[in-house]
């Protein structure tokens, strides 16, 4: 009973949320509708409801509430089950009475409610509470006067500031650290108003105070940020401390105080400091975005320690331009595998087709290994134009650069540097260099499609086998009528290995893609009339697979076309490829196909799930009478559990 | 809101840190070795850890932490016994011994001078409280998200770990994960010409409260410290439902919900691909259960109920005028043409948070900004926030990201903020 009075009364407040949403939702600014809303809410709150209906009422008073609902959650301050309901109220609803009613609550509570109150007045900002507040400073409890210290900063101002300074001199340790907080808030407040002397002032007091390093932190970073270019003494002197913490501070107001001659006293603070605290400076110093830090990160790129140069080629991914290249290109080209590394995976990154520009004029003089590196840079930022000079590179005598020549264009060569992979192939005898030569043909392939078949034709028509073969895989890979005719030509080669390779990929012939649907002919040709079997066999399965996806058959169509070469399929593994597309082609041939291969023991149960499959779906051409004989006879017949239970289970379902 | 105070460059130092962000897929920016975990770590240059909340979430990112050679854990924190004793026996094992201090006041913890950094793996209704509460302590904090209940406590997280200049990262691992820093790259350096929409895929979209339930039976506190869980939300009596936390007081009272969860996720990639770390978007519109969102530079973001990407969980996508990206969790890419993958790196699934559990302990050597620094967290938390508004009220809402104010608009500035039950304040 109460559950279900509890339950109702939620209700009630959730249909007042839904049609106070709703009012605004429709932008009704009839404020009579508004204060009949509040004048209900504040009724809940005055009624006898469960504590929990008055606590979401106050929620909705944070949204709906005016002053007019002040008087009925000023007593709740007291209430320790609502008071921090009560608040959510009060704090968010504008206008003096709410103001009041929390300052009123100042003399009247004690221990945590009372704290609560302080962190709203503190949180509303109430200027006419400073007194009251200032009179908490001195609170036996520790929390109380703690919370009036942190109040006071946030309402800020001279009489806070003079209040929470004496404190600072004089609180109990317990608040002190309190008190230091009010304090920088207050610096705050000096420094919104364009006080940054009496910001400094106050700055400096807390550095000087017996407080919790933290704050003397807080008060070190404050002191340097509003002294502007006159903190930069402060600032090194943290940054030279012997104090990790102290050197934090450090650094991060390196990255916090603008300026550029700060930036330049930084850089020359950077040469004096220990080697170790290089790397964190130079860190710094790249996050001020200034671009006059730039010569300082290229010298330490050039020379020095290695952390420090790499930390600085990395920083040139970011900060650098054009006239970083130089830098980056000489370290890519030391005999250092990291620096290598790194100044690579700078230049790739380096943004700016000016760099583009950069480095594509340094290529045709460019030799060794500035050469590779140029034509690698080349292929990983993409620049087209860097074609010819590279595609010269494809006959270097050396043959790291060649390699790279060779995978570069296969990144970004077009059909017209087909014929140069094809004639590099042509000449090339060392088997090492081959695949990476057909690898890169191949991406071209893929890329430019059937723009490369001409070129491919020297390959095509090589007395060389394995060249034939590349050819091929780069023809399987563009596709279409005259790639499929150039595979089907070679079937009939006189090399065996050739004929295999050319049987394998019309085995494998994609039969989705517009030009291809002849490829069905010829891999039924292969299937019936191969002269070797295992060109029958991977034709077989090429066909069956090319039925199977060939989205233009019917279902009729496709259980013909398995009909045509039935007398082929003898062995599980094709007879198992059948029954898949079977399965996909519901229809009445299909069922009584499905029904002969099941006579076969080794693919009975593949058979029998199919026609499960089939037989619970309506299939023009077979009433329900044979659909229910097929599930009755593999229920009867099968021998997996699983599939006889879903075949009762769809038989169930056939009426 | 109130402005801020210090003098400093904020846009510029902000937008370092986001070109440093950008640069996610490249090696680390300082050398190994410069940070002393090249090989065996002194144990003068360990961080040493303690940690807060450590369910079973908290249990997966303390494991991450405890992988990393220069980490030393001492103390674990929870207001569950059986939490503390699980975590405690995680970090005995990884120590080999048994002197890992259990807590059950997170204070106590944070009092101990011995401690530099802290993980923060409570549920969302404590994140924010504890996390300034640490930085105020001198401690560096990788916190679990969602960070912050409501736009205010968004505000205070970033102004106080300015302030204190304690490391913060935000647990959203996703920033250092190489396919989503691989496709913000595109979007920021160009690649798909400028930036026309983004998609976010926070999934649960609409808002709900976590609110009263009847009170049952309080366990002794040594299982269950309840006034400690409740902490900073308004009281109520004891519930086992509402241990959750999971659950519970996610995004405040009224108007949390399945948009923090995910949308800290995947709409501060969004931010991120949209150089907007340091601002959010400036119109939000609750359309056929999606949520339309405008930058002011014109970008629309989407966020979106309903799955539309095979890319696994988180997905996002990303649409210039020449081109779009898109990937998930299972750390695969759609794209508008495949030469904009060309260096997508390596593949790494499973959103695992290693990667940025090292970005923090990094920056807590350097100083530098995290990826998911307080900054860009709290940027991305009032696109949840002020979108959550949006879905409450059930209708457009326009917000001023100077001014951190919606525009005309009574009732959606209310739900700025939320009073902290007492003692707590941030």
């Amino acid at each position: 009973m109460i559950l279900k009075k509890r339950y109702f009364s939620w209700c009630v407040i959730l249909i007042i949320v839904a049609a106070s949403a709703g009012a605004v939702a429709q932008d009704r600014p009839a404020a009579d509708v508004r204060d009949a809303k509040e004048r209900d809410l504040i009724a809940v709150l005055q009624s006898n409801a469960p504590t929990g209906e008055k606590a979401i009422t106050c929620k909705q008073l944070a949204i709906y509430g005016t002053e007019q609902s002040v008087p009925t959650l000023a007593p709740l301050l007291a209430d320790k089950e609502l008071a921090s309901w009560a608040r959510i109220a009060l704090e968010a609803i504008p206008g003096p009475a709410a103001d009041a009613a929390l300052r009123n609550a100042l003399g009247k509570l004690q221990g945590r409610l009372l704290v609560g109150v302080i962190n709203s007045i503190g949180v509303r900002r109430d200027v006419q509470a400073v007194d009251a507040l200032v009179q908490k400073l001195n609170d036996a409890n520790a929390g109380v006067a703690s919370a009036a210290a942190v109040a006071l900063g946030h309402i800020g101002g001279e009489q806070a500031t003079r209040a929470l300074s004496q404190s600072l001199a004089d609180a109990p340790a317990g608040v002190r650290s309190a008190v230091a907080e009010g304090c920088i808030l207050c610096a705050e407040w000096f420094l919104a108003h364009e006080k940054a002397a009496e910001a400094v002032k106050l700055y400096d007091t807390i550095r000087k105070a017996d407080v919790p390093d933290q704050r003397h932190l807080e008060a070190i970073r404050g002191a340097i940020l509003a002294r502007q270019s006159a903190g930069v003494p402060l600032l090194i002197e943290q940054l030279r401390s012997q104090d990790k913490e102290r050197l934090g501070i450090g650094l991060r107001t390196a990255r916090e105080l603008g300026g550029r001659d700060v930036t330049e006293a930084l850089a020359v603070e950077l040469a004096r400091l220990t080697p170790d605290r290089r790397p964190l400076l130079l860190l710094a110093l790249a996050d001020r975005s200034d671009s006059a830090v730039l010569p300082t990160v290229h010298k330490a790129a050039q020379s020095g320690p290695k952390d420090l140069r790499i930390t600085a080629i990395n920083i040139l991914i970011r900060l650098g331009d054009v006239s970083c290249v130089p830098v980056l290109l000489e370290a890519a080209t030391e005999n250092d595998a990291k620096l290598e590394q790194e100044a690579t995976e700078a230049l790739v990154r380096l943004p700016g087709k000016d760099v583009d520009a950069d480095l594509l004029a340094r290529l045709p003089q460019a030799r060794g290994k500035l050469q590779q590196v140029l034509i690698e840079l080349a292929g990983q930022r993409q620049i087209g134009e860097a074609l010819p000079a590279i595609a010269s590179s494809l006959h270097d005598t050396d043959a790291g650069i060649r390699g790279a020549a060779v995978e570069t264009i296969g990144i970004i060569g077009q059909d017209q540097q087909t014929a140069d992979l094809v004639k590099l192939l042509q000449e090339t005898n060392n088997s090492k260099e081959r695949p990476g030569i057909e690898k890169a043909l191949l991406s071209i392939s893929g890329r430019c499609g059937v723009r490369c078949i001409p070129h491919l034709r020297p390959l095509t028509q090589s007395r060389d086998s394995e060249l034939h073969m590349i050819g091929l895989h780069a023809l399987a890979i563009i596709g279409g009528p005259d790639a499929l005719a150039a595979v089907k030509s070679a079937i009939k080669s006189a090399e065996p290995p050739v004929q295999d390779e050319a049987v394998r990929i019309l085995s494998t012939w994609p039969n989705n893609w517009p030009g291809d649907a002849e490829a069905g002919q010829a891999l039924l040709m292969l299937a019936t009339s191969a002269e070797k079997m295992p060109h029958q066999v991977l034709g077989l399965r090429g066909y069956l697979r090319h039925i199977r996806g060939n989205k233009k058959l019917s279902n009729e169509q496709k259980v013909a076309n398995i009909e045509d070469v039935r007398s082929h399929i003898k062995r599980p593994e094709e007879q198992r490829q059948a029954i898949a597309v079977l399965a996909e082609a519901p229809s009445a041939g299909a069922l009584e196909l499905l029904t002969r291969l099941a006579e076969d023991p080794a693919v009975a149960e593949e058979a029998y799930l199919a026609m499960v499959r089939i037989a619970g779906q309506d299939i023009r051409g077979v009433s329900k009478d044979q659909r229910r004989q097929v599930l009755t006879t593999v229920a009867e017949k099968s021998m997996n559990d699983g599939t006889k239970q879903r075949a009762r289970k769809t038989l169930r379902g056939v009426r | 809101m109130r402005k801020e105070r210090v003098g400093l460059n904020r846009r510029r130092f902000l937008k370092t840190a986001v070109q440093a962000g950008a640069c996610l897929a490249m090696p680390q920016v300082i050398p190994a070795a410069a940070l002393g975990r090249d090989g065996s770590v002194a144990p003068s240059e360990r961080i040493i850890l303690g940690a807060i909340g450590i369910g079973n979430r908290g249990r997966y990112v303390l494991g991450c932490f405890l992988r990393e050679p220069d980490l030393h854990c001492i103390a674990v924190c929870d207001v569950r016994g059986d939490n503390r004793q699980r975590a405690k026996n995680q970090v005995d094992a990884q120590n080999g011994d048994k002197d890992c201090a259990t807590y059950v006041d997170f204070r106590e913890l944070l009092a101990r001078d011995d401690i530099d950094a802290v993980l923060i793996a409570t549920g969302p209704n404590w994140h924010a409280t504890a996390a300034t509460m640490a930085a105020k302590a001198g401690k560096d904090v990788y916190c679990e998200k969602p960070c912050s209940k409501n736009i205010a406590q968004s505000l205070k997280l970033a102004d106080i770990f300015r302030r204190t200049a304690r490391v913060f990262q935000a647990g959203t691992q996703r920033r250092s994960l190489p396919n989503f820093a691989y496709a913000i790259e595109l979007a920021r350096t160009g690649k798909l010409g400028p930036l026309e929409t983004l998609h976010a895929h926070p999934g649960g979209l609409g808002t709900k409260m976590s609110g009263w339930l009847p009170a049952e039976p309080e366990p002794p506190r040594e299982q269950v410290d309840w006034d400690m869980y409740l902490g900073p939300a308004a009281w109520r009596p004891y519930t086992r439902k509402l241990m959750n936390a999971f659950h519970f007081e996610k995004g405040g009272g009224l108007v949390g919900g399945g948009c923090l969860e995910w949308g800290s996720h995947c709409v501060d990639l969004c931010q991120l691909a949209n150089d907007a770390d340091d601002t959010a978007p400036v119109e939000y519109e609750p359309v056929n259960g999606q949520l339309h969102a405008r930058y002011a530079n014109g970008v629309k973001l989407v966020m979106r109920n309903d799955g539309w990407l095979p890319l696994g969980s988180c997905p996002v996508r990303f649409e210039g005028k020449t081109g779009w990206v898109e990937t998930g969790d299972d750390a695969e890419f759609g794209a508008s043409s495949q030469s904009l993958l060309l260096r997508r790196g390596t593949k790494i699934p499973g959103y695992p948070a290693d990667f940025h559990v090292r970005d923090f302990l990094d920056c807590v050597k350097t100083r530098a900004l995290t990826r998911a620094n307080a900054d860009a967290a709290c940027w991305a938390h009032i696109a949840c926030h002020a979108a959550n508004i949006a879905l409450f009220l059930d209708r457009k809402v326009r917000y001023d990201p100077k001014k951190n104010e919606f525009i005309d608009d009574v009732h959606a500035n209310r739900l700025r903020s939320e009073a902290l039950r007492e003692p707590w304040r941030i």
